[in-house]
């Protein structure tokens, strides 16, 4: 992506304002209480679990920990309902969250321009006719990102997703008697097996995923500090968000376009 | 003349007496045996202990038991006497024991178990009588002095200790319970066996009638459980009481070290029910351990919760019932009231499914769903991981590869 006059490199932009860096801060920590505090049930044949909850004393507080930890989340989603029902940046966000089919593209995209297989071929001469005519095939660029890529937005539905499956089955897991006043027995039980496993997966999914795409990746490594001062430079937001960079960038050009035309009418 | 001689005669004749009389006094008896006779020589406590013993109080004499001493005129007597026959005043009691292991104990080495070594010998007591060897509180450490140190039964001398930490000792001990199991209660007293022993009152075909004794409505409950049914039929590895409750270590099923503490017992009941010989044997179905331990009531059990329930929260205990016995606390129409206990209104939903879920084992397809769905996320999480990973390897590849290239 070209540089834009209007837009400064060290310009600062802020991604993640106070509200959303707190709100992200509360998932943090009930996540992980409640995976903590969870797995031990999943996992009940691990030695390593018993030496964590040496006695039923113990066992009992991990579960009002677990719920009240749920709780705490329940909360900050709904917190976040509200400031993306309400709130102009939260509905803002929201727009850009909603998947488009670009996004699956971009994968596909961004995968194959990894991989870089068919520009492999291409050199080595295989099936250049046909990457000639197609040149999309060939996979030169990587895809251009707007505020949200595709990893992103697949992470925050996953959340979404995982978060209504969670707080509906555990809610009837913690109201054993009431889910069994409506629900039969097997159903309860998948209830429980929905839980347990829902859990691995989101438990999975951010500590390789997540993990990785703000964490271990080396464009990122050690850590991207966006979680913590919610700030991107113009740099950043160039190289990593090109379709917003652009999407500033023309704003300003037009805001000052109008600028000066007023001040052209102005001193005819 | 006839005068002075019935004088003489009469004079020589208290000089008789007399010098008789100076002569017990230096303990030389001559003829004739009373108690005092015997006590002439036998000092010691050996009077205290006779007037205080059952038999002093009933009045017998040295003689009524050591009855070889009958014929012999001359004191002292020489030799020793004869080992006292008990028998012959109490012949129930030693025909008993003539049949019972300690009888036999010269055959294994060991030296004769006698009346005495358990009775006393003069000082026998009445069993009644708290001074009493035998009487129970003080029996356990009558047997002991043998049982702990010089008599190892084949389990050991830490085995008979167990017993003083069982709650049957405790009873004896600090509460004085007299009728709380002591040795002879489940080892009878005469006639003991050993536990191999078909006879014995410990062995396994008359264990329930022993622990019966005391326990009188246990017994009638375990008689019509399914246990107690195959028992009667002389199944041989129907558990008894011992097989949950253990033996000489009986606790209270409270006790956090009891076999069956509500931790423990899907342990004690998975030996048989978990173990594939005996399942394939008896038609047992398998898995019950596996599925409990699953399910929340197994997991928080096995972490120590004691609030959740164990096998016989549901199944009962002494009493467990097939399912398919409409009396059983697990027969569908029972199990809202079994599961009410904790889970207050339970409905009928409570049977709409299967506790223990194994697919093999459910005929009603709908139950097997949860089952159905695990796979499902087996094989979805799977995928997305594998996604995951591929694309991180891919990222990761290309940025190394685009790094070594550009440096």
């Amino acid at each position: 992506m070209d540089k834009s006059p209007y837009i400064d490199d060290d310009e600062v932009f802020i991604r993640m304002n106070l509200t959303e860096r707190i709100q992200h801060f509360i998932l943090i920590i009930t996540f992980f209480t409640l995976i903590i505090t969870g797995l031990p049930l999943f996992f009940y044949e691990f030695k390593f679990f018993r030496w964590f909850i040496p006695s039923g004393r113990i066992f009992l507080i991990r579960g009002l920990i677990h719920r009240a930890a749920a709780v705490l989340m329940i909360g900050n989603l709904i917190w976040h309902l509200l400031y993306t029902a309400f709130h102009p940046r939260g509905r803002e966000n929201f727009k850009e969250m909603l998947p488009r089919s670009k996004d699956f593209r971009d994968a596909f995209e961004q995968f194959m321009y990894n991989v870089g297989i068919t520009r492999f071929l291409y050199r080595r001469g295989i099936g250049r006719k046909f990457f000639d005519r197609h040149p999309y095939w060939l996979f030169e660029k990587p895809p251009l990102y707007g505020r949200y890529n595709f990893i992103e937005k697949f992470e925050y539905w996953s959340l979404g997703w995982g978060s209504f499956i969670m707080i509906f089955t555990g809610f009837f897991m913690w109201n054993v008697e009431l889910s069994l006043r409506l629900f039969p027995l097997w159903v309860h039980d998948i209830f429980i097996i929905i839980h347990g496993y829902e859990a691995i997966l989101a438990f999975l999914a951010i500590i390789i995923w997540h993990m990785y795409n703000v964490h271990f990746n080396p464009e990122n490594f050690p850590m991207s500090r966006v979680w913590l001062n919610g700030k991107i430079t113009g740099r950043e937001l160039r190289l990593l968000h090109p379709l917003e960079y652009q999407k500033i960038a023309e704003k300003r050009r037009l805001k000052a376009e109008t600028k000066q035309n007023s001040l052209g009418k102005n001193c005819a | 003349m006839k005068i002075r001689t019935i004088s003489l005669i009469l004079r020589y004749i208290s000089i008789i007496f007399i010098s008789f009389h100076f002569l017990h006094i230096f303990s030389i008896p001559s003829f004739g045996q009373s108690e005092e006779d015997c006590f002439a020589c036998h000092n010691g406590n050996i009077r205290e202990k006779l007037n205080s013993s059952i038999h002093g109080e009933i009045g017998l004499s040295c003689l009524d038991c050591h009855s070889d001493l009958r014929g012999i005129k001359e004191f002292p007597h020489l030799e020793k006497l004869k080992p006292v026959a008990c028998e012959t005043c109490h012949s129930e009691v030693v025909k008993e024991w003539a049949k019972s292991i300690h009888s036999r104990a010269p055959s294994m080495g060991l030296g004769l178990v006698k009346c005495s070594d358990c009775h006393g010998d003069h000082d026998v007591r009445s069993k009644k009588d708290p001074e009493s060897k035998v009487y129970p509180l003080n029996l356990p450490k009558t047997c002991e002095r043998c049982h702990l140190e010089t008599v190892k039964t084949p389990r050991g001398f830490d085995f008979i200790r167990q017993y003083e930490g069982s709650i049957h000792f405790r009873a004896l001990e600090k509460a004085g319970l007299t009728l709380s199991a002591n040795c002879s209660h489940c080892h009878g007293s005469h006639d003991i066996l050993p536990t191999e022993d078909p006879e014995s009152k410990t062995s396994r075909r008359k264990i329930i009638h022993t622990c019966g004794q005391c326990h009188v409505g246990i017994e009638r409950d375990y008689l019509e459980g399914v246990h107690g049914k195959d028992y009667i039929k002389g199944i041989k590895d129907v558990p008894v009481c011992t097989d949950c409750h253990q033996e000489h270590n009986i606790l209270s099923p409270l006790d956090s070290r009891s076999s069956v503490y509500t931790t423990k017992v899907a342990g004690v009941c998975s030996r048989c029910h978990d173990d594939q010989a005996i399942a394939r044997q008896y038609g047992l179905l398998t898995g019950r351990f596996k599925t409990y331990a699953e399910s929340y009531h197994g997991t928080a059990s096995r972490y120590g919760d004691i609030r959740v329930a164990n096998c016989a929260s549901c199944h009962g205990y002494h009493d467990i019932r097939p399912s398919s016995d409409p009396k059983s606390s697990i027969h569908p129409a029972n199990i809202p009231q079994t599961c009410g206990r904790c889970h207050p209104g339970a409905s009928r939903r409570f049977a709409e499914g299967k506790v223990h879920l194994l697919p093999d084992q459910v005929e009603t397809p709908k139950y097997k769903t949860s089952y159905v769905v695990k796979k499902i996320y087996i094989i979805l999480i799977a995928t997305i991981i594998s996604i995951f990973v591929l694309f991180i390897a891919a990222d990761l590849g290309h940025r190394l590869w685009r790094r070594e290239s550009h440096g």
